[in-house]
């Protein structure tokens, strides 16, 4: 019995405690931060599934991009998000069943299993191996990606500029 | 650790790095200019299309695949890659005008209209959906920001807005169905997808089903078929004018560009279930876009809904498939890119600072005040209703003829149907403008030579395609061959 298990279910346990507190917290900062933890929880079971890659990234673009994207929303709309909103609405039946249908759909393809996918699993690291397929065989999409970036960051200038007139 | 670098075709990918470089180019000497005179920048990039566009002339030799078999050289995509830069050159002739008009004193706006075409020939040559996708990123992000180009207008922050959220919701639909046919196929590449479902994969996996679902989704929302289409008129009324010409023509070529290739390509296997899917889409696309379009006031909401129902008449040739529907598509996207720019240009001419001077009733009497304009609105409107000797009447004739060849009679019939219900709001700008008492004064309107060259290139096509439409045809059908193996 290796000890992947019990740290299996401590992530596990993190993520959905975390994630329970983020849907139905009534204060949306406590929300952001444990959106923060639920965060970090994805990213130990990405370690522990070999995907160090996705871990790295995880941390990165959710931990460090979007939750500190998110406070800065609430610290900006702080009159919207105030304390004390109301959690639940009349259409709680609805999404509740979307929910559901989701969570089934899920739970039959991991029953299913994807075939195509399911042939090998690499053992050695596999952030080198997606470095090197990165500037190989997928090096034209990695240099669209920057153009791509630069598009939208001209952008981002051209729409929140201050007009000097 | 050793890397092989795999051997860099740079020729293969020219005009793109030309545009992309142009591009750049535009930013850096943005910077020197004054605050008020940027139309040397449209020069520019002019200059920098061209350049593209003689560039891509060598590589129609012959069919190869470059960067590990990304993007394929074919004359399908190179066929797509001219139709881009012809939109995007016209799209520039017909801004510079406008552009000094609604005092927009941007550099950033040509270097991204670049970007916007380096992503719609990414989308043509893409063989891998990484690339297309990325493709399809650049062209969409660089347009959220050309559609809220009028900071100061409410309606174009709305029309950025609205396009920012329902496309980043149609991307990852998108993606969502690129993964899914990822895990069907175990490849992302569309030559090997195809090779995959070739050679007797079992067709009944239902991730495959998803992935096809939530791709024709994705696309739905890109080129605006019902019932995706809601973003559209809000979108297309609210950008600046030239941006809505440059979407109206491009970003439905370039998304018609990818999808093609993925589906009448990669996944023609699963033919019998995605065109009875296209099927539904196309009657439902032509008539709502058709129908309400009778109901607008406003010229460019019309053009939306118009723009709408032309979408439902190339699924139409979609659905049909084949030599014949495929060859119809080019023909049909070249001729709808050629009359509505001509159109909006037309708009543009016609129009006030601010955005006014849109109405239907603001075109009453212009025929006798200005002739000639009126006379080249009056061969788009013609064109676009389907009215020989017209591109747009050889192309919906193509595209009918290629569906009643395949064997969907009820189709075709519905979509001629449709034609003679759209003659009524088209013919009924052309009744304003030669049978109606003009209007109080107007202000005076601008003309400039290069909103004149882009009317004359785009008379002179719309007349030219429904005058002499075999060469173009011969090109179009040498340029869907290869798609269909």
């Amino acid at each position: 019995m290796s000890i992947e298990l019990p740290v299996f279910y401590f992530l596990a346990a993190i993520t959905i405690g975390a994630a329970l507190i983020v849907v139905l917290g009534r204060n949306i900062v406590h929300c952001a931060f444990s959106l923060v933890l639920a965060f970090f929880g994805v990213a130990g079971l990405y370690v522990l599934l070999d995907a160090e890659f996705l871990a790295a990234v995880q941390v990165l673009i959710y931990v460090g991009g979007i939750t500190i994207l998110l406070l800065f929303a609430i610290m900006l709309t702080s009159r919207a998000s105030g304390p004390g909103v109301r959690i639940l609405n009349e259409q709680l039946g609805l999404s509740a069943l979307i929910a559901g249908g989701l969570f089934f759909l899920l739970i039959y393809a991991l029953w299913k299993g994807i075939p195509a996918l399911a042939i090998k699993v690499p053992t050695q690291a596999n952030v080198p191996t997606i470095g090197r397929v990165l500037m190989t065989s997928y090096v034209l999409p990695f240099e669209v990606a920057s153009v791509l970036l630069l598009a939208a960051l001209v952008g981002a200038l051209i729409l929140a500029r201050k007009e000097k007139d | 650790m050793e890397i092989t670098l795999p051997p860099v075709d740079l020729g293969a990918i020219t005009p793109e790095l030309i545009v992309t470089g142009t591009a750049l180019v535009i930013l850096l000497v943005d910077l020197f200019l004054p605050r008020d005179r940027k139309t040397p920048l449209a020069y520019l990039s002019l200059l920098g299309l061209v350049l593209a566009f003689a560039a891509s002339l060598p590589l129609w030799g012959r069919a190869r695949y470059a960067f590990k078999e990304s993007i394929s050289l074919d004359p399908f995509s190179l066929f797509f890659s001219s139709l881009f830069l012809l939109i995007a050159a016209l799209t520039i002739l017909i801004s510079t005008n406008y552009l000094e008009r609604e005092e927009i004193h941007r550099g950033e706006y040509y270097a991204l209209l670049l970007f916007a075409t380096l992503g719609m020939m990414l989308l043509a040559k893409g063989m891998d959906l990484v690339v297309l996708f990325l493709g399809l990123e650049t062209l969409s992000i660089s347009l959220y920001t050309l559609a809220g180009f009028m900071r100061a207008r409410l309606r174009s922050n709305e029309s950025a807005l609205k396009y920012l959220l329902l496309g980043a919701f149609a991307s990852g639909f998108l993606l969502y169905g690129i993964a899914f046919l990822y895990g069907a196929t175990g490849t992302t590449n569309l030559k090997k997808v195809a090779v995959f479902l070739g050679k007797g994969a079992p067709l009944s996996d239902p991730f495959l089903f998803i992935g096809a679902g939530l791709l024709i989704v994705g696309f739905g929302f890109k080129v605006a078929t019902v019932p995706f289409h809601m973003w559209a008129p809000d979108v297309y009324e609210g950008a600046p004018t030239s941006v809505t010409a440059f979407m109206i023509a491009g970003t439905k070529a370039a998304a018609f560009s990818a999808f093609l290739r993925i589906f009448l390509y990669s996944l023609a296997p699963l033919k019998p279930n995605w065109s009875a899917v296209l099927w539904v889409l196309a009657v439902l696309t032509m008539t709502l876009g058709n129908v309400v379009a009778i109901a607008q006031q406003n010229i460019k909401r019309m053009l939306a809904y118009s723009s709408i129902a032309h979408a439902g008449y190339i699924l139409v040739a979609v659905v049909a498939g084949g030599e014949l529907g495929g060859s119809s598509i080019l023909f049909y996207l070249l001729a709808y890119a050629l009359m509505n720019l001509g159109a909006f240009a037309v708009v543009i001419l016609l129009g006030q600072k601010g955005e006014e001077n849109l109405n239907l009733p603001d075109y009453a009497g212009v025929g006798y005040r200005h002739p000639l304009p009126a006379l080249a609105m009056a061969i788009f409107m013609f064109s676009l209703a389907g009215i020989p000797p017209t591109a747009g009447f050889m192309g919906k004739f193509y595209v009918f003829s290629a569906a009643v060849k395949a064997g969907y009679i009820g189709l075709a019939i519905i979509g001629v149907l449709n034609s003679v219900v759209s003659v009524f709001f088209y013919l009924r700008v052309t009744v304003m403008m030669y049978m109606r008492e003009p209007r109080a004064e107007v202000g005076p309107i601008y003309t400039s030579p290069a909103l004149a060259a882009a009317l004359v290139i785009a008379v002179w096509g719309t007349l030219q395609l429904g005058l002499f439409p075999g060469r173009l045809l011969e090109l179009a059908l040498r340029s869907i061959r290869p798609l269909l193996g």
